[in-house]
């Protein structure tokens, strides 16, 4: 219980502490941003480790015996794990629904705090950026294969290729689609580029709008450190209007443009133009080459949802991870006391939240390492490799489940992404852990002591 | 009894071994326990600490699983959910949340046998009520002392009105109110028809309640069967009356001489005994109002209690169970004579504690302890010493009827 007030007051202290001491860029999004940011991570966390710890109450009625009153009443032992989680759930949920409630009030205490730093470009980012739900597409670049297959074929006609001895029709088309793709991404002075979308769904009445965000990158910084260009977005030939958004802006950093919804062409594509050249009339001419970096793909937003919408389907995700969360802390205490429990829980929990990182780091050393352990000990590397396959198939990646940023940064938390996880998370894994737990539960002595 | 309903529990050849934590054998708990209550009795269980009395309790209730042996309760495993709507436990200790309050607790318990909250209240009210704690109810268990809280434990096991009630050391940590009022509590549940299985170290108290009893040592049963015919021994009399002077003592005695040509062995006066003078002196404070934080008095037992079980008793035993019902408590009248039972020794002996005492009970005096065998006389003043008791102390004279009276003063 007292663990629980502690989690309590940290998370009050985070959520109602925070907007007093956030600064963020100085902006009032950059505010709101690192305010929620911060908040729901935190947030996030704490009712992880809570929920560890509130699973002690299993633990606890073994140690101190309530549970020898509770298994002679009528409770099957399914009902006891059950049961149990449930309770861990439903404080989680209350816990998670009051510093959603908390963060929403916060957001709204902050905006009347912290006035926009520029009347107009910081409240509509706020608006328009922030405190919405946004679908984001990125654009479909061209196959750049097929130019790399025309060139291959009229270089083998020419015979470039005819002293070569270890000829690889594959690497040689692969390094020329790589060659065509890398021409594509940089856009040269006084050069136009088109970027299309497809699947625009947006809402194409008057007066919404849609939003082209991008970051460029160039060779050679001009001294300004600004780059001057032009968007053209929609589509004249499929019939829509064509808007002219002249920007300067600075570079390496994301930018974002608005335009009306209606440049939206009727079967849902939209054609988006970069011309590289000054529009601006009187200002410094620097002729730099600007490149579109695949990292960083041009993207297309449009509003799909509220602010409030979004806050709920975030949430609901992380509650499918407390919900997964509980269930193992419960299997963990039906088969050890608490202290073992408590350790096993955090280690499933931190390898679920790290998984795509210890992936990846295998990934890469698994190379050297099979080398290195090939002739000695190839039993071992092999079975721990097992193990960590079994255990990446039964402990979800828990990053892949992470909303937070997405939707700090005023993206839709989609419900494809929520049902999902409530899916995986909870009807398949949470199901098979808290199965295993009553099983495990049936087979334990409740009377039995351990010391 | 020839034919019989089905026994409450039987076990057959149980065996507990607890293992260590390389799987070892350890602990040879019990051994080959074979036990049969039936419906309707009052089974005690006895033995020394650690014999595996707590650890067969256990069993009976799916806590443990046994190492061999087959165990029926109410003719199902004991893991069998339905069973357990049937049973009332009272653990050895208290095994109740610190944080809820009385009420909360025994309205949680309620609830796990999917009582309606009517019931539930109802119940909770008359529980706290019988065991006199219901103005301590407000208050978190961890605070209870050790015989509240064992209140509470018992009022725990009765809130589903059991048909099977298990006590293990139902009077430990009680003070002798709770302590007869377990014995009442006990004696009327088995009028009722319900079966009661009692595990204690109080000696007399099992006596006075049980109707059969198993003596276990190191896990094996090493005594069983009814109480009468274990204790009675057939070699003694003993006489009740009303005081009489000592010269018809010498008539008397002179008497038996000439007729039976035996010794009267012993001539005392029955002393009040300390349960019953401890009884009364609380019962007077309470109704002087004398403020406590403890438990009080309790009332008297809820009436959903007091319905007969009707479920698991044959229509021969219902009849018995009708008959003595009308009757009232079988209240020996003085004066009485009766079959003077063996002393606590004798079990002792039976379970293998070394105390050594003379057990020939012709010869020997009997301990002021054993006098509740035969109920005393309540209230016989003015009479005198005859034997014994040269050595009298400040209890003596605290129980001694005559000087009873001017002991008790409560304070204003
Ligand atoms: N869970 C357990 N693990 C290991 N040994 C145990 C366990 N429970 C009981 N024992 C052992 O089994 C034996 C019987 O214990 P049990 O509690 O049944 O005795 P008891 O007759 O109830 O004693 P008491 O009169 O002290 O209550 C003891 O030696 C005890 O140490
Ligand atoms: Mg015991």
């Amino acid at each position: 219980m007292k663990v629980a007030l502690v989690m309590v007051a940290l998370i009050g202290l985070i959520v109602f502490g925070l907007p007093f001491s956030v600064v963020g860029d100085g902006s009032q999004s950059g505010a709101v941003q690192s305010f929620m940011s911060f908040g729901l991570n935190a947030t996030g966390l704490l009712l992880g480790l809570l929920t560890i710890f509130l699973s002690r109450s299993v633990a606890d009625e073994f140690v101190h015996r309530q549970i020898f009153l509770v298994m002679t009443k009528p409770v099957a032992r399914w009902q006891y794990v059950i049961g149990k989680w449930l309770g861990i759930v439903m404080l989680d949920g209350v816990f998670l629904l009051g510093s959603g409630l908390t963060i929403y009030g916060m957001v709204h205490y902050i905006k009347s705090t912290h006035p926009p730093i520029d009347d107009r470009f910081d409240e509509f980012k706020l608006n328009n950026e922030v405190l919405v739900a946004r679908h984001a597409l990125k654009c479909t670049p061209p196959d750049f294969r097929v130019p790399a297959k025309a060139e291959f074929e009229r270089n083998l006609e020419e015979g470039m290729y005819d002293d070569y001895t270890d000829f690889n029709a594959k690497d040689i088309q692969r390094s020329l689609t790589k060659k065509y793709e890398a021409q594509w991404r940089v856009v040269g002075p006084s050069e136009l580029r088109v970027f299309e979308f497809s699947n625009v769904l947006c809402n194409r009445s008057k007066g919404s709008e849609i939003q082209i965000r991008y970051k460029t990158d160039v060779s050679a910084y001009p001294p300004d450190e600004v780059f001057r260009a032009e968007w053209q977005v929609g589509d004249s030939m499929k019939g829509t209007p064509v808007y002219r958004v002249p920007v300067r802006h600075v570079i390496g950093r994301f930018h974002s443009v608005a335009v009306p919804a209606d440049a939206v062409a009727d079967d849902h594509t939209l054609a988006v133009y970069f011309s590289n050249k000054n529009p601006f009339e009187g200002e410094p001419q620097y002729k730099s080459v600007i490149e579109f970096r695949k990292s960083s793909e041009v993207e297309v937003l449009f509003v799909v949802g509220s602010f409030e919408g979004n806050l709920l389907r975030l949430l609901t995700l992380i509650m499918c991870k407390l919900m997964f969360l509980a269930a193992v802390a419960i299997l963990m205490t039906a088969v050890f006391s608490f202290p073992v429990a408590c350790l096993a829980s955090l280690t499933v929990y931190v390898l679920a939240g790290t998984r795509a990182f210890i992936l990846e780091a295998m990934d890469t050393t698994n190379d050297e390492f099979a080398g290195m352990f090939s002739s000695l000990n190839n039993f071992f590397a092999q079975s721990m490799l097992m193990l960590y396959d079994a255990l990446h198939k039964v402990i979800p990646d828990f990053g892949y489940y992470n909303a937070i940023e997405d939707f700090v940064n005023g993206r839709n938390v989609s419900l494809v992404w929520v049902l999902d996880g409530m899916f995986w998370l909870v009807f398949v894994k949470t199901s098979i852990v808290l199965g295993v737990a009553i099983l495990l539960f049936h087979r334990r002595e409740v009377a039995e002591i351990s010391v | 009894m020839a034919q019989r309903t089905l026994p409450v529990v039987q076990t057959a050849g149980l065996c507990k071994t607890f293992l260590d934590f390389w799987r070892r054998p350890h602990v040879e708990a019990v051994k080959d326990l074979d036990l049969e209550i039936r419906p309707g009795e009052v089974f005690g269980l006895l033995g020394p600490n650690g014999s595996g009395k707590t650890t067969a309790i256990k069993m009976l209730l799916g806590l443990l699983y046994p190492t061999r042996g087959r165990i029926s309760v109410f003719g199902k495993p004991p893991t069998d959910v339905s069973v357990k709507a049937r049973i009332g436990f009272l653990p050895e200790e208290s095994y109740l949340y610190r944080f809820l309050v009385a009420h909360e607790t025994l309205d949680f318990y309620g609830r796990l046998f999917r009582l309606p909250a009517r019931v539930r209240r109802e119940r909770t009210e008359h529980l706290l009520d019988m065991v006199g704690l219901r103005h301590e109810a407000k208050r978190p268990l961890g605070e209870y002392s050790k015989g509240m809280a064992r209140r509470i434990g018992l009022a725990q096991a009765l809130i589903n009105d059991p048909e099977f009630l298990i006590l293990d050391e139902p009077t430990s940590g009680l003070d002798p109110i709770g302590a007869r009022q377990i014995k009442d509590v006990i004696q009327e549940l088995a009028r009722k028809g319900k079966t009661i299985l009692l595990s204690s170290h109080i000696l007399s108290d099992v006596e006075d309640v049980s109707d059969r009893v198993t003596i276990l040592y190191g896990g094996r049963q090493r005594a069983a069967g009814e109480i009468g015919s274990l204790l009675s021994e057939t070699d003694v009399t003993q006489i009740s009356m009303p005081a009489v002077s000592a010269a018809t003592i010498e008539q008397v005695a002179e008497l038996v001489r000439r007729l039976e040509r035996k010794d009267i062995a012993q001539v005392t006066h029955p002393r009040m005994r300390l349960e019953d003078f401890f009884l009364q002196i609380v019962r007077e404070a309470h109704d002087a109002n004398i403020a406590t934080s403890g438990a009080r008095a309790g009332g008297v037992m809820p009436d959903f209690l007091k319905k007969a079980t009707v479920s698991t008793t044959d229509a021969v035993v219902e009849d018995l169970i009708s008959a003595s019902t009308a009757a009232p408590l079988p209240e020996p009248v003085a004066p009485t004579v009766a079959e003077p039972q063996p002393e606590r020794e004798v079990l002792d002996a039976l379970m293998g504690i070394d105390e050594t005492q003379s057990v020939d009970g012709a010869e020997d005096e009997l301990p002021p302890s054993r006098l509740d065998a035969v109920t005393p006389a309540p209230s016989d003043t003015g009479s005198s010493e005859y034997s014994g008791s040269a050595d009298a102390t400040v209890i003596d004279e605290l129980l001694d009827s005559s000087s009873a009276e001017q002991k008790v003063d409560p304070k204003p």
